[in-house]
């Protein structure tokens, strides 16, 4: 079974903090799933999970029943994401929020690859736009580039004026 | 008359003179030397009888011998004075003759070589004339073609340089205006307003990002 990565896992530090949130969650469920074999009654309190990991262990009980090897196998899954998944490094003018953020993953995702890994990085300097650097090539659509690339029309646009 | 016509008429004169100075020298020297004279020829042919007269007689005879000479001497002296001068005249009037004829010549001959020369030289001077004519023409064709050539490249020079200052001031300009935009625009970016163009932008270059992603993987 294949799951789509959250858009607010957007960078590979993300997905290996989900990582580690789902192997806690998995720990613990072990744990408790062993009490409730040998009927012990006492019943510890569950990892504090993120919004994203909730996310993904919700869609797990909806589509496979909720045991440990299903949750292992989700880990290996993530896993392997983690390694396999292309990752863009994505440069904008201003730290982008959240909001932003799950725009351009989300665009990613439905675009390049469901489970790309982008990587926000920002550049005041670039002014505007998007750098996106994509394995060894980088493709500059920031304003600064636009300006210098078309600073020759601006006398025009002067004269126009 | 020619020249050589001029020398023989000469020659007879040079001659005739001749002639008549050996006369009047003969008879100067018979005259003022009678007694050698008398002695000189000798007589061929038996000496006449001698006749006998008077000495009043022979002193009457020589006086009137003497004088009969004399007028006769002074009559061929006349003559040969008065033929000596019509010579003279007659030469001179023939050198005069001869000399004009000749000036006359020269003068014509130095008249032809003249207006010979004169046409030559006029010639020479209407060649000339025809040529610093040609030549003005073509300096001054010449000088309309480089003044018109220099016009042409000064106006295309003065047009480089006025593309080439244009060109200077515009990427100046560029350059100010381009350095103005990225030293004020950095410090008012707004993320949320460029996200319709930033995902658009991103569409455009799907294509090129999908390649890139799948070289590498």
């Amino acid at each position: 079974m294949k799951y789509r990565l959250p858009n607010s896992i957007a960078s590979s530090q993300d997905l290996t903090a989900l990582i580690l949130e789902i192997k806690d969650y998995a720990k613990w469920f072990e744990h408790e799933s062993i009490k409730l074999h040998v009927n012990v009654k006492h019943v510890s309190k569950s990892p504090e999970l993120s919004p994203s990991a909730t996310e993904l262990i919700h869609e797990l009980s909806q589509k496979k029943s909720m045991n440990q090897a299903n949750l292992d196998e989700m880990i290996d899954m993530l896993k392997e994401y983690s390694l396999k998944s292309p990752t863009v490094t994505v440069t904008l003018a201003s730290i982008p929020t959240n909001n932003i953020k799950k725009i351009i993953v989300n665009w990613f995702r439905d675009n390049i690859s469901p489970n790309a890994l982008i990587d926000f990085r920002f550049n005041a300097t670039i002014l505007g736009g998007i750098v996106v650097h994509v394995g060894s090539k980088i493709l500059d659509m920031s304003f600064r580039r636009q300006i210098l690339a078309n600073k020759s029309i601006i006398p025009e646009v002067l004269r126009r004026v | 008359m020619d020249s050589n016509t001029l020398q023989i008429l000469l020659m007879i004169n040079v001659f005739l003179v001749g002639i008549f100075t050996t006369i009047a020298i003969r008879h100067a020297y018979r005259h003022f030397r009678p007694e050698q004279n008398n002695e000189t020829p000798k007589p061929t042919h038996p000496k006449p009888k001698q006749i006998g007269l008077p000495p009043e007689v022979k002193e009457q005879l020589l006086l009137s011998s003497q004088e009969h000479f004399k007028d006769v001497l002074n009559h061929s002296a006349k003559r040969l004075e008065k033929d000596l001068r019509n010579t003279a005249a007659k030469l001179n009037k023939q050198l005069d003759k001869v000399g004009t004829n000749i000036l006359l010549n020269e003068m014509k001959r130095y008249r032809m070589d003249l207006e010979m020369l004169r046409k030559q030289a006029e010639t020479v001077i209407n060649n000339a004339q025809a040529d610093v004519v040609k030549h003005q023409a073509e300096l001054k064709d010449s000088l309309a073609k480089q003044q018109t050539e220099l016009e042409t490249k000064m106006k295309s020079e003065i047009e480089d340089e006025k593309k080439y200052i244009i060109k200077q001031i515009d990427t100046k300009i560029s350059d100010s205006i381009a350095s103005f935009l990225t030293e004020t625009m950095q410090h008012n970016v707004d993320l949320g307003a460029q996200i319709p163009y930033i995902t658009s932008i991103l569409e455009s270059h799907k294509a090129e990002i999908i390649k890139e992603i799948d070289n590498e993987v």
